[in-house]
């Protein structure tokens, strides 16, 4: 074995290490290549001393970089040690490490060595050597770096399962300041590309259950044809760009692209697409950031958005200081309200006041939206809908499908509620069980935020494993949060039969 | 009331059900070697029979429901105390709501069992992920486990699918078992490790880069071990190669 594979290791793993959005879901493959299968319930191999769960090998290929983005590690102007994998290398110790059983998968991410498009070729090889030499039917996700060709871009598509284009920013204003070489419609192309090729092979699933019953995989979906454009949301950056945009192209177009060859899969990026954000190095609201992310969702159908807190890794004057800690918490808060709009029929809308941009970092939003809308409360339980059980706050998506199933047999009673996962010390302030309120006083929205807030700390019972896990022990309120930014035009968001196109 | 003494096997247990139905009514039900004799009940040494288990294990499966007989199979197969007494309870209860009995959450005799039902399932899937095989001489992949319950025939639709080419041993050290697998072929049989083929050449290696990936992928500003330990009890660690 080559000696330096250690050092590439360490170096490539550490400065993927930030990247969060490493989970597997999404894709449910039995062996149909040589070796491996892919779970669609998502299996964790380990965690890491940070809490956090390692499912996949996640390094860059190259931490190379010929651009300059200032929140990065790796941007060309600072001296830290650089390596590349080979193709043939990176595919060869994933097959052995997931032949162990240490991962599901390879989770490729990579800088910008040469150009987008070499780079992307390096990549493409090393996967295909994976997918064709070994017959590798586990998990691949992608990143597809901006200003990569369509082809190689598709290319990809059909070795991966999942495919990722980062946005980075929720604004188009920090991206510029922040990362100069990387321009809004550079991003947004492929990602509508990779949209318009889930549609076209009729595999598209939105987030979650935001678009419930619908067929997405209608060519009314199509991105950018005749001139569709994306409503762009208050100060958040979802210009897909003009004119030149992606078109699809005929059927008959590229043979070599599209022809289905591999025996072990044959979809394009069947585990859909996703992005990440990072949190705290711009200057916008929490309010920005859901609107950004509710229109990725609506617009692209993204599978997820990810939100990685910034950890300062620069004395920059564009940056929060280096010993700003990294906004936990708010990350954490964010991914709640995420869930909310992925889930539970919350609109971005619904969250914020325009006097509170920013979710409030002692509570999660669903409690701040149902002490704001109080006169909604309480719920009866034996009556509600599954759409108001799931305004309640401790009720949870399992919780209210048990509620409503147990319903159609037997009358359910305040204590079949804690059995069934309802977290009683919020919820009970907020229903009633066959006509009893047992929320100890009145419904007032200061008594109960007070009494919510006792035990000190919520855990809360929103997130997914993955995403819970990255809380940690920084107290609200030991970061400040950039000032707010003022958004200078205003539009409304707007929905086309609930589509923001 | 009496209390049922059986060899520890499904069958064995399912023909102490049969019993409480058609002979005496069960005050307990125990395996020969955990049986404390009291002076309050009378016990009975129950030997197995086929047909007897049979009959009951046809029952379940018509009377309650497939998926009930699945999950009491779960259920017995788990180191829950008294599992045999909350498995007897759900199957009378169940031989009267029939396969509406799963969604009575609420109820004293089914929520235990729900219960019990998620430890085991809990663990396979934390196992399925925290299994480390290592590759012996010969090209045999080989897994040590010493999971709380007995779930090592819950593994086995998982590996074989995923080595479909590669025979592979796992073994239960705690139980002194073993699955052991090729070609989409499995059987669980006795084990230990006497006779293994040794690790083969790059085996050390690859220990040693998944290592290194495991200690640098950890972000410092983030480190969290009660986390860490919450998702990955300590009582699995002796078997995970990167700690
Ligand atoms: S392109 Fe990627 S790797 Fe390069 S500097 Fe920007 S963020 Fe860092």
């Amino acid at each position: 074995m080559d000696s330096s594979l250690m050092d590439k290791l360490k170096i490539l793993a550490d400065s993927a290490k930030y990247d969060v959005s490493c989970s597997t879901s999404g894709v449910e493959r039995k062996n149909v290549g040589r070796m491996g299968n892919a779970s669609c319930a998502g299996i964790c191999h380990s965690w890491s001393a940070d809490g956090r769960c390692i499912s996949l090998l996640k390094v860059l290929f190259t931490n190379k970089c010929v651009y300059d983005c200032q929140y990065c590690v790796n941007r060309r102007s600072v001296d830290v040690e650089r390596a590349s994998f080979e193709p043939a290398e990176l595919a060869e110790l994933t097959m052995e490490f997931y032949r162990r059983n240490y991962i599901e998968g390879l989770f490729l991410s990579s800088a910008v060595e040469v150009s987008p498009d070499y780079t992307a070729e390096r990549i493409l090889h090393c996967l295909s050597i994976l997918r064709y030499e070994y017959g590798f039917a586990g998990y691949i996700h992608a990143k597809i770096i901006p200003g990569v060709s369509q082809e190689l871009t598709h290319a990809i598509g059909m070795v991966a399962d999942r495919l990722s284009v980062n946005i980075e920013l929720p604004t188009e204003e920090s991206l510029q300041r922040l990362a100069p070489q990387k321009k809004a419609r550079a991003i947004f192309a492929p990602m509508k590309q990779i949209t318009n090729t889930l549609i076209e092979q009729k595999s598209l699933k939105g987030p979650g259950t935001m678009f419930k019953g619908q067929n997405l995989n209608n060519p009314l979906n199509y991105l950018n044809p005749e001139g569709r454009e994306l409503i762009q949301p208050e100060g958040a950056n979802a210009d897909i760009g003009d004119g030149s945009l992606y078109q699809m192209g005929s059927p008959a177009g590229n043979a070599l692209i599209r022809e289905a060859r591999y025996k072990y899969k044959e979809k394009f990026a069947p585990a859909g697409q996703t992005t990440q954000m990072i949190i705290g190095a711009g200057t916008e609201t929490d309010s920005q950031i859901v609107k950004t992310s509710e229109s990725l969702y609506r617009s692209f159908k993204m599978k997820r958005v990810y939100f990685s807190a910034y950890i300062p890794v620069t004395d920059s004057p564009l940056l929060p200081s280096v010993f700003t800690a990294p906004p936990l918490i708010r990350e954490h808060r964010l991914y709640q309200a995420d869930w909310l709009l992925r889930f539970y029929g919350f609109t971005a809308d619904e969250m914020f006041t325009k006097e509170e941009p920013n979710l409030d970092l002692d509570l999660d939003p669903k409690i701040t939206w149902a002490l704001r809308n109080i006169n909604l409360f309480p719920i009866e339980i034996n009556k509600a809908s599954m759409e108001e059980l799931l305004r309640i706050p401790g009720v949870g998506t399992v919780s209210a499908l048990r509620i409503v199933r147990q319903r159609k047999v037997a009358a359910v009673k305040y204590d079949d509620l804690k059995k069934m996962g309802v977290v009683l010390k919020r919820a009970k302030f907020f229903l009633t069980c066959s006509g009893k309120y047992y929320g100890e006083k009145d419904l007032m929205p200061e008594y109960i935020k007070g009494k919510i807030l006792e035990p000190c700390r919520i855990k809360s019972r929103l997130l997914p494993i993955n995403d819970e896990t990255q809380i940690s022990m920084f107290s609200p309120g030991a970061f400040s949060l950039g000032a707010p930014q003022q958004s200078k035009s205003k539009r409304s968001l707007e929905s086309n039969g609930g589509l923001l196109i | 009331m009496v209390d049922y003494l059986y060899d520890g096997s499904f069958e064995g247990f399912l023909t102490c059900i049969y019993y409480h139905y058609y002979e005496e009514k069960a005050a307990g039900i125990f395996t020969f070697d955990n049986y404390q004799p009291s002076i309050l009940n009378t016990f009975v040494e129950i030997k197995t029979q086929g047909d007897k288990a049979a009959k009951v294990y046809d029952a379940i499966g018509q009377k309650i429901s497939p998926y009930d007989l699945q999950r009491i199979y779960r259920v017995f197969l788990s180191t829950v105390i008294n599992r045999e007494m909350l498995l007897l309870n759900y199957i009378r209860l169940g031989f009267k709501q029939g396969s509406k009995i799963r969604l009575l959450h609420g109820n004293p005799y089914v929520s235990p069992v729900e219960k019990a039902e998620k430890k085991v399932t809990a663990e396979v899937h934390r196992i399925l992920g925290l299994l480390r095989f290592s590759v012996l001489e010969g090209e045999v992949l080989y897994a040590v486990l010493e999971p709380d319950h007995d779930i090592l025939e819950f593994l086995a639709d998982h590996f074989t699918d995923r080595y479909k080419n590669e025979p592979f041993i796992i073994h239960d050290k705690r139980r002194g078992k073993a699955l052991v697998a090729q070609g989409g072929e499995w059987y669980i049989t006795d084990f230990t490790e006497k006779n293994l083929p040794h690790i083969s050449q790059n085996e050390k290696e690859y220990r040693a880069l998944w290592k290194k990936y495991f200690e640098t992928i950890a972000i410092k500003e983030r480190t969290n071990p009660k986390c860490q330990k919450n998702f990955m009890p300590v009582r699995y660690w002796k078997h995970l190669t990167e700690i």
